[in-house]
């Protein structure tokens, strides 16, 4: 069901799928009633939901800032608009001012058109935060489709997509369904690259007892990225670390956070301080991944149900800390091609790593381009919040999405000679910007951070 | 109409604004924040959270950086406004003659002062107005964001000023300071004001309505975002500090010195 009246739809998980997640879906004729009553409870819990609802004065300055409504002109996909199909019943059924003036105030009942709508804006919606960086008010819309992501859960309508990722999560711990086997055998794999290519012997220890420090790759370095997951196993092995990584959590990645913050994403949580502790580490160290940075770093918090004893960092925060005491013998000439840096939303805005990402930058090649605008005020690669979809309507709609972050780029120039690198260091930026540099013929390669640190250390 | 709207509706204006805002606050109140979603780069203490807010609330800095023409316009029509409040305070309150606290300034300057300021701030504030609505009907993403109650308000609001610009500007309906602070002390005071001239003054009562009718629906309407500005800043912008980097038992030198990684034949010279 790609297209529902008119609008795309990601391809959505089957009943079956969902109580894979424990969920029952609940049946269409029940689903405005439930909607309305998940609503309620949801709106009575999230002050942030509360005010997104209650304090727009609908400036329109979120329009032309979202690379969502650039890339698609459609008037659902401005982010004030797109809270507005929530909005337009949460005033209608929980206002005073909705309850009177109606449709003048632009309140609306519940119907099922409307949950479709739901299903299909919310998952348009990267949740880059941009519209709340840019809105005088600091209005979030994402706080908005993080809880019509959720509602929309709860009825049983998740993509295809983040559901069977729910799923393998549970089954073990990372989004790729990759098991422990599958691990150690491309570790080792990856430790044989890294001697043909680089020369240096890198081991890499899973579930390693008594370790100090617990490394949290994202599951797509084993498959999609791996320059990244070396160059963190190099870094470590450069400095000497007692590290491992804890083969019941090898996902950075928290998808929860993007379609369930309930039972998903806090399950998840729970998994990584039980490795922590089994380990008896001293540390936590994430690897690249944006949204499943901002879910370890600024939600472990309110989702731990025990005190959390690990402090918990990224890698790029360990990198530049080192490159600012001058402990790491970095080599820029080893990355001569040209590179811009693409910011992942996450990390610019939700999680503070700005600065961090240009001190290695800085260190570790010889060619860097700022694109514009960056840091705090980039925008999306239009892959932000998981919405990868394949199916043929929605991977148009992800061309579109990533046209203003193909324009930025192709104004850097680093794509001109065909060699240029196009820095991405989140997965799902990687995973949305392989295709789509070549959609675009950019001529840039889509590298992580940590590759080019790997790549530039001097061992000797 | 004049016992409605000069001596009966003034009290219950007043209480159902009040109530109205202490609900609306109460509710926002009752939900929690939940997560942490502050917004980075982070602020480092509390006079940094204090500027930015104090920046965005009071200088827009928001609509300066993404959308000059709108941060023009907002903040004109804001300024003003702010700007006609407070004239209406000090100048019925003083009668004009606020500005002759400073020295140097006569009582009768003071007055000349209050009139050219409350006339200018007064077109200033329709002109702005005006502005505002010509982008909800005119560029096409703001009016694809536009209830139709964004667009009656400013309309509302046009009339509003509209009535009270003509009262300042045609000396046949013009309204004395000492006229306007009688009627109040008599209605703090719950004094019958039915006699008073003022209220014969059709335009003061069309105005005075509009007012009344706007103080109402306040608390339940857009109008509330005075408020909600802070409660939403007060989300996303405050301090954080990031966990201290430094990895545990870890000797960069010492792991150099011993060589670690380096394959111990020395086989792979040239990638090194």
């Amino acid at each position: 069901m790609p297209e529902y009246k008119g609008m795309v739809q990601p391809v959505r998980a089957t009943p079956d799928e969902m109580r894979k997640i424990h969920i029952e879906p609940v049946p269409d004729e029940e689903k405005p009633q439930k909607a309305l009553e998940y609503l309620d409870e949801i709106r009575k819990k999230f002050r942030s939901f509360v005010l997104a609802m209650e304090s727009c004065t609908k400036c329109g300055q979120c329009a032309e800032n979202c690379h969502t409504y650039l890339g698609t002109r459609d008037p659902n996909n401005i982010p004030t608009n797109r809270a507005e199909l929530i909005r337009k019943i949460y005033r209608r059924y929980f206002t005073l001012e909705g309850r009177w003036f109606g449709k003048l105030v632009g309140a609306e009942d519940i119907s099922l058109d409307i949950i479709e709508q739901w299903y299909s804006y919310f998952y348009q919606c990267s949740q880059c935060r941009r519209c709340a960086h840019v809105c005088p008010f600091g209005i979030d819309t994402c706080e908005v489709t993080f809880i019509g992501r959720q509602i929309l859960h709860w009825l049983g309508i998740t993509p295809k997509l983040h559901a069977s990722v729910g799923a393998a999560m549970e089954r073990v711990g990372n989004h790729t369904n990759l098991p422990k086997p599958g691990i150690v055998d491309t570790l080792e794999f990856m430790t044989e690259e890294i001697m043909d290519e680089f020369g240096v012997e890198v081991e890499f220890p899973v579930d390693k007892p008594e370790s100090d420090i617990m490394y949290i790759p994202s599951s797509a370095d084993f498959l999609l990225n791996p320059y990244t997951l070396m160059g963190a196993g190099m870094f470590f092995t450069y400095i000497g670390a007692n590290w491992t990584i804890p083969s019941t959590v090898t996902e950075a990645g928290n998808f929860g956070l993007l379609f369930d913050q309930y039972y998903t994403q806090r399950h998840n949580v729970m998994r990584l301080l039980n490795a922590a502790q089994d380990l008896g580490v001293k540390k936590i160290v994430w690897g690249e991944c944006g949204h499943g940075w901002r879910a370890a770093k600024m939600y472990i918090p309110s989702l731990a149900d025990r005190p959390v004893r690990w402090p918990i960092t990224h890698i790029h925060d360990e990198v530049a800390d080192m490159i600012r005491k001058n402990e790491l013998k970095l080599d820029p000439a080893k990355n001569s091609q040209p590179v811009t840096l693409h910011d992942p939303c996450n990390y610019v805005r939700a999680c503070g790593l700005n600065e961090n990402m240009r001190v290695i930058m800085r260190a570790c090649v010889s060619d860097f381009r700022e694109m514009e605008p960056h840091g705090m005020d980039n925008f999306c690669c239009g892959g932000g919040s998981g919405i990868l979809f394949d199916d043929p309507e929605m991977y148009q709609r992800r061309i579109q999405l990533s046209q203003k972050k193909a324009d930025q780029v192709r104004a850097t120039g680093v794509g001109k000679n065909g060699d240029g690198i196009l820095c991405a260091p989140c997965s799902i930026c990687k995973a949305q910007l392989y295709p789509m540099v070549e959609e675009h013929e950019l001529g840039v390669e889509v590298k992580g951070l940590i590759d080019l640190v790997g790549k530039a250390l001097v061992w000797k | 109409m004049k016992l409605l709207i000069g001596q009966i509706l003034p009290y219950i204006t007043v209480t159902l604004f009040t109530l109205g805002i202490l609900y609306r606050l109460g509710r926002w109140a009752g939900a929690r924040i939940v997560h942490n979603i502050t917004l980075s780069p982070w602020l480092k203490s509390n006079t940094e959270v204090a500027i930015r807010i104090g920046a965005e609330a009071f200088l827009f800095r928001n609509l300066f950086r993404f959308d000059l023409a709108l941060w023009a316009g907002a903040l004109l029509m804001h300024f003003a406004l702010l700007n006609i409040l407070g004239g209406h305070v000090v100048g019925f309150g003083f009668l004009g003659e606020q500005f002759a606290f400073i020295p140097g300034i006569s009582p009768e300057l003071s007055k000349e002062m209050s009139d050219l300021l409350g006339t200018v701030f007064g077109i200033l504030l329709f002109v702005a107005l005006l502005y505002l609505l010509y982008r909800r009907v005119a560029l096409t993403p703001v009016k694809q964001v536009s209830n139709p109650s964004d667009i009656l308000w400013l309309v509302y609001l046009l009339v509003l000023v509209g009535v009270g610009n003509i009262m300042r500007l045609f000396h046949a309906v013009h309204v004395e300071y000492e006229m306007v602070r009688d009627y109040i002390l008599a209605l703090i005071l719950f004094q019958p004001v039915m006699h008073m001239e003022l209220l014969d003054n059709v335009f003061f009562l069309t105005h005075y309505l509009l007012v009344q009718v706007l103080l109402i629906l306040f608390p339940f309407s857009k109008l509330m975002h005075l408020f909600g500005m802070f409660a939403e800043r007060w989300i996303v912008n405050r301090v954080y500090k990031d966990p201290a980097p430094g990895l545990p038992n870890v000797d960069v030198a010492a792991a150099r010195r011993a060589g670690i990684g380096l394959p111990s034949g020395g086989a792979a010279e040239e990638g090194v």
